[in-house]
């Protein structure tokens, strides 16, 4: 089997007397783009933070490219946004690209990143005077600047409104075809929208491991509704068809049936026990 | 990619992003001439000896004092923000990063000793000749460096609370025991025993000879000294810092 990009192998780490991961294992493989989904304090930056050799595993083991995270050679496969967006105030948006773009040996044209993440018009402008919205661009910009095998984005669109949230999500998809990318996010709609596949973690602990479908399932069933002679009827059954079938052998009258899936919200509610 | 490289755009990065604020730039760079002209311009008019020693312990006061001051203070400030744990994410090493810190410091602190010498041969009959003073800017380069690493050493050992007072300690202090503000054998008696063995005085001494005054030898060796022990103590503090906030 071919060497995993990253993987984790009983990954726990403690803060004093707080666990912040329990024994973490997973892997992200070639072009998978792999997201952490969780709620706040689930554990998420604190994975993300050892996988890029920021912190160190408290026991268990993490390689990247089949090294430590902490080596400078094995980072020049990598690129990470920065978490928040406190960018050197006075410098330029493409003196700032230019100076990480150094840092790789193959790094992705000046140019076509700008225009990429709409950063043309921004380019000459100071660091210290862009919206929340375009820092975070710049930053996911960041990462995919020396065009790395992988890739690792903090939360890439949190603070964006809709409409530039679905472009970088575009963006982000195509640039995934030929990389790998594992994201944070407390979106389930963005974990939907680019992942391949989804861990979700709760309180340090993995909850899932799959691809979006296998999440849906996982809860199970489906919630029906209609209207019977006594009024609406609803409830949640694990073999829609055969409730359907059974219904309709009966010969009641009923109208207005509905089958639907439970939303990614409901499932993710069913796994983490409804702690977000 | 090349540690040199990424020195270079290490440097150029904080050279940068440093100079575009006038706010901080102009004081900075201004104040060791200010007080050159407030306090020493009276003497240093008397004659073209005076005129050099005087330039001269400024130039050290000029360099010592804004890559000391200057630069331990930012180090303290900067050690938790968002931008310098990204720094960390790239693939550049701790050698980088500071190697670019000290070469910012010191281009910065030798700005500043150019105000210093341009004031002096705009006002005083200083009398010294292109080679000697590029003979000083070369030696500058290096008597900088004990210096920021003073100032690194601090920045990771105290809080950017207590960096600013204790830093101005040091600078005021070395300064004043280091002979900058009046001939060494004007000093106290006790002040006069231990100043050849400051970093302040050994710069001098070593800026002396640079204009043919003396021999660097204990300078080079002293100065040498300091930057080792601070180095040390700054990496110490460098993998204290890293436990603390990334273990």
């Amino acid at each position: 089997m071919e060497r995993p990009i990253l993987s984790f192998d009983n990954v726990a780490k403690s803060y004093g007397e707080v666990r912040a991961l329990h024994a973490l294992t997973f892997e992200v493989r070639r072009s998978e783009i792999v997201a952490l989904l969780g709620p706040n304090g689930a554990g998420k930056t604190t994975a993300l933070e050892i996988a890029l050799g920021l912190r160190a595993a408290g026991s268990g083991k993490v390689s990247l490219f089949g090294e430590s995270p902490r080596s400078v050679a094995i980072r020049r496969r990598l690129g990470a946004t920065p978490q928040e967006s406190g960018f050197p105030d006075m410098l330029r948006v493409e003196e700032i690209l230019n100076f990480v773009r150094e840092h790789y040996p193959q790094p992705a044209p000046m140019a076509e990143t700008l225009e990429r993440f709409g950063l043309t018009e921004l380019a000459k402008r100071r660091a210290g005077t862009l919206s929340g919205g375009e820092s975070r661009r710049l930053a996911v910009a960041l990462a995919f600047a020396g065009d790395s095998e992988f890739v690792v984005l903090d939360e890439p669109t949190t603070g964006l409104d809709v409409e530039s949230r679905r472009r970088l999500w575009e963006v982000v998809r195509s640039l995934g075809e030929d990389r790998s990318i594992l994201f944070t996010t407390h979106y389930l709609e963005e974990a939907e929208a680019l992942a391949t596949r989804i861990l979700v973690l709760d309180r340090g602990r993995l909850l899932f491991d799959g691809n979006v479908n296998a999440l849906r399932t996982r809860v199970g069933g489906r919630r029906l509704s209609y209207v019977g002679a006594d009024g609406p009827v609803a409830l949640t059954t694990q073999d829609a068809d055969a409730y359907v079938r059974a219904l309709v052998g009966s010969g009641v009258a009923f109208s207005d049936l509905e089958i639907v899936r439970p939303s990614l919200e409901e499932a993710f509610l069913a796994l983490t026990g409804g702690s977000q | 990619m090349n540690p040199l490289a990424l020195v270079g755009a290490h440097t150029r990065v904080g050279f940068l992003d440093l100079l575009r604020w006038p706010g901080y730039v102009v004081p900075t760079v201004v104040f060791p001439a200010m007080f050159f002209v407030l306090f020493d311009l009276p003497f240093a008019r008397q004659s073209a000896e005076i005129a050099n020693f005087t330039t001269l312990a400024f130039i050290v006061f000029a360099i010592a004092g804004v890559t000391l001051y200057q630069f331990g203070i930012g180090i303290a400030s900067e050690r938790g923000r968002p931008w310098e744990r990204y720094l960390r994410t790239l693939p550049a090493s701790a050698f980088v990063r500071f190697a670019a810190r000290i070469i910012t410091a010191v281009l910065f602190g030798i700005l500043t000793a150019g105000v210093v010498a341009l004031v002096s041969r705009a006002l005083t009959p200083v009398d010294l000749s292109t080679a000697q003073w590029l003979r000083m800017l070369l030696y500058s380069l290096a008597g900088g460096v004990p210096f920021v690493l003073i100032g690194i050493a601090i920045g990771y050992w105290t809080s950017s609370r207590a960096a600013v007072p204790i830093a101005t300690a040091c600078n005021l202090l070395l300064a004043y025991a280091g002979g900058l503000w009046m001939p060494p054998s004007e000093l106290p008696h006790f002040v006069q025993v231990i100043s050849p063995y400051l970093p302040t005085r050994q710069f001098a001494d070593l800026l002396r000879s640079a204009v043919g005054e003396g021999n660097a030898g204990p300078a080079w060796t002293g100065l040498i000294l300091y930057a080792v022990i601070f180095a040390s103590i700054a990496a110490v503090g460098y993998r204290r810092d890293e436990r603390k906030r990334y273990a």
